[in-house]
């Protein structure tokens, strides 16, 4: 038996159409703009994959710590694990826009060995050179092998993740918890290590004389924040339509706001962290990175993200009231979907430049279009992916071992 | 008997002293209090006990801490003896932040052990159930209920009476 089809819950395929037109209109941008266009788009898909990549290291977690409140909202996370092939998919366009634009750096800008960065070509650039054990796209290891091995191993998880949880609900068996738990251990390591080289090739390589080791938490980080944010909105639609209500409890809700306000802290560690080594040691090529991002409104940005990323959401999870009713945390969790956004477009795109200088988008208003386009397709096909998961599961895994303890959940 | 404590109830399972505990609850008492071997999940509702004031004390201390840190900083490096070190700002909370931080958490955890000391009246070294004969029990495996005299809806013959409706295994009575 599966979830009944309500009338009240929404269409997948409203949402497929939904992704289509937005991600027609980003297509049709990379032909009129495609530099700018191929940047939105690259900012939707990150959008979108950090949220289902999220969802994986949640219940990648759930499984290594064996734990119960969870139980409850891990089906949906699995729901949204099965978004994971399709966000490879939503890559497929990167690689066509690099190979038959006729401009092989259109996105990275690495790849067209004959771009003029800082004045000179990239083949003649010291530091390219020295990269080039990473920076290479067809070698054995090189950026497509990278993201293929990347979505590879994703995917396997995923499917790991889902045929176990799934099959549970049919046979009640515990092999598949122990499986499940077993994956995990290798998993957090494996997605670990492909999510920040994901960082490393997908954004950092952007403007690739800039590094920071940090970069990979720091995706990490927020990816979390937003995998957590729309498991808040889930469990809170579910509630308020009623295949939930009654199961989801506001102790189920104040751990998972816990969750939300603990990454909002480690997001905010994360970033000072690197903003602060950065800054104190003061390199030029370095520091370059965030000279370009206090420029013109990227100033603004910056300081929207100090102070709505981290100070806002901190202040107003530190409090319980809030963290435990569904109307705050529902209102919390798309301001930080909202800010995460803003944080991937303040590490995207300031690497697009004109002039030597970040392209000023407020001034760019096709550029908003293409933006929204994007996120509004790679949201629609992610939403799409989970309404048809959603539909052929049950609502919670009624045969996981700690199901009864975490329906119980009172502390 | 003047120098009365209370009325002193015995439970045998967590779950009867749960149940006990909400009719307390709802008979409104005020000066009342129950003590078992364990924490019990849900007692806080039982007992009708609003949210701990440590949360208070614990946003003061961290904020004490984060002012502190700042104004530590500011008057040291670019106050008190400055000092330019590699060409930054005499000061920036950019270089205090770390240190600001720290305090934080430090004068928070400070402030919460503080305020949970002040708010369950410690150090105690006497309290009345020290007195009665089975108070090994109490850190073993029964349940023990109370209520003071000093409740103001405290009578002799009516608040025994209404102890011994809550059906525990012994009623007893405590010396101050």
């Amino acid at each position: 038996m599966s979830a009944e089809r309500d009338a009240s819950l929404p269409n997948p395929t409203k949402w497929l159409m939904i992704g289509a037109v937005g991600l027609i209109i980003a297509f049709v941008g990379m032909f009129v703009d495609s530099r700018l266009a191929s940047f939105c788009y690259l900012i939707g898909m990150l959008f979108t994959t950090s949220i289902t990549i999220g969802m994986l290291f949640l219940v990648m977690i759930h499984h290594i710590f064996d734990a119960y409140w969870s139980t409850i909202i891990r089906r949906q996370a699995e729901n949204f694990l099965a978004a994971l092939p399709w966000m490879a998919v939503l890559f497929i366009p990167l690689f066509a826009i690099t190979y038959f634009s006729g401009d092989q750096g259109t996105v990275w800008i690495w790849m067209n060995e004959d771009a003029l960065v800082h004045g000179h070509k990239v083949a003649d650039d010291v530091l390219y050179q020295k990269k080039t054990w990473w920076l290479n796209e067809f070698g054995p290891f090189g950026f497509w092998a990278r993201t293929i091995i990347s979505f590879g191993a994703w995917i396997y998880f995923a499917r790991t993740f889902r045929r176990n949880s799934f099959s549970q609900d049919g046979d009640g068996k515990a092999d598949h918890t122990y499986s499940s738990r077993k994956h995990a251990a290798g998993g957090l390591v494996v997605v670990a290590l492909t999510w920040s080289m994901a960082g490393f090739d997908w954004i950092m390589s952007l403007e690739y004389h800039w590094f920071s080791t940090m970069f990979g938490v720091w995706f990490f980080a927020n990816s979390m924040r937003a995998a957590l944010a729309v498991l808040v909105l889930v469990a809170a639609f579910l509630v308020a339509k009623g295949p939930l209500k009654g199961v989801f409890n506001t102790k189920h809700l104040h751990d998972l706001s816990t969750l939300c306000f603990a990454f909002t802290v480690f997001w905010a560690y994360i970033s000072f962290s690197q903003y602060f080594l950065i800054w104190n040691g003061n390199i030029p090529e370095e520091t370059f990175w965030y000279n370009f991002r206090e420029e013109g409104m990227w100033w603004g940005v910056s300081m929207f993200l100090v102070f709505g990323h981290f100070l806002f959401p901190f202040l107003f999870m530190l409090q319980y009231p809030l963290k435990t009713k569904f109307p705050s945390m529902v209102f919390m969790a798309c301001w930080i979907l909202f800010m995460q956004l803003f944080d991937i477009i303040f590490n995207v795109l300031p690497s697009l430049k004109e002039h030597h200088h970040p392209v000023d988008f407020i001034h760019q208003p096709m550029a908003i279009l293409w933006l929204v386009a994007s996120i509004v397709g790679g949201i629609g096909v992610l939403l799409w992916a989970y309404w048809t998961s959603y539909y052929k599961v049950k609502i919670i895994p009624i045969r996981d071992p700690r199901i009864g303890e975490c329906l119980g959940h009172n502390h | 008997m003047a120098d009365k404590f209370g009325i002193l109830a015995k439970f045998d399972t967590p779950a009867d002293i749960m149940h006990a505990a909400e009719k307390v609850r709802d008979a409104g008492y005020k000066s009342w209090d129950v003590i078992t071997p364990f924490p019990i999940h849900g007692m806080d509702a039982a007992m009708g006990l609003k949210r701990s004031w440590v949360p208070r004390f614990t946003i003061v201390g961290g904020t004490t801490g984060f002012i502190t840190g700042m104004s530590m900083i500011f008057f040291t490096n670019a106050f008190d003896y400055k000092i330019l070190i590699g060409g930054k700002p005499l000061f920036s909370p950019m270089f205090a932040f770390p240190v600001s931080y720290e305090l934080t958490i430090l004068f928070s955890a400070f402030a919460s052990i503080a305020g949970m000391f002040i708010l369950n009246k410690l150090p105690m070294h006497y309290h009345p159930a020290l007195k009665v004969d089975n108070v090994a029990e109490m850190s073993d495996d029964k349940f023990f209920l109370y209520i003071e005299t000093e409740d103001p809806q405290f009578d002799e013959d009516k608040t025994r009476s209404f102890i011994e409706g809550l059906h525990p295994v012994e009623v007893t009575d405590m010396e101050k």
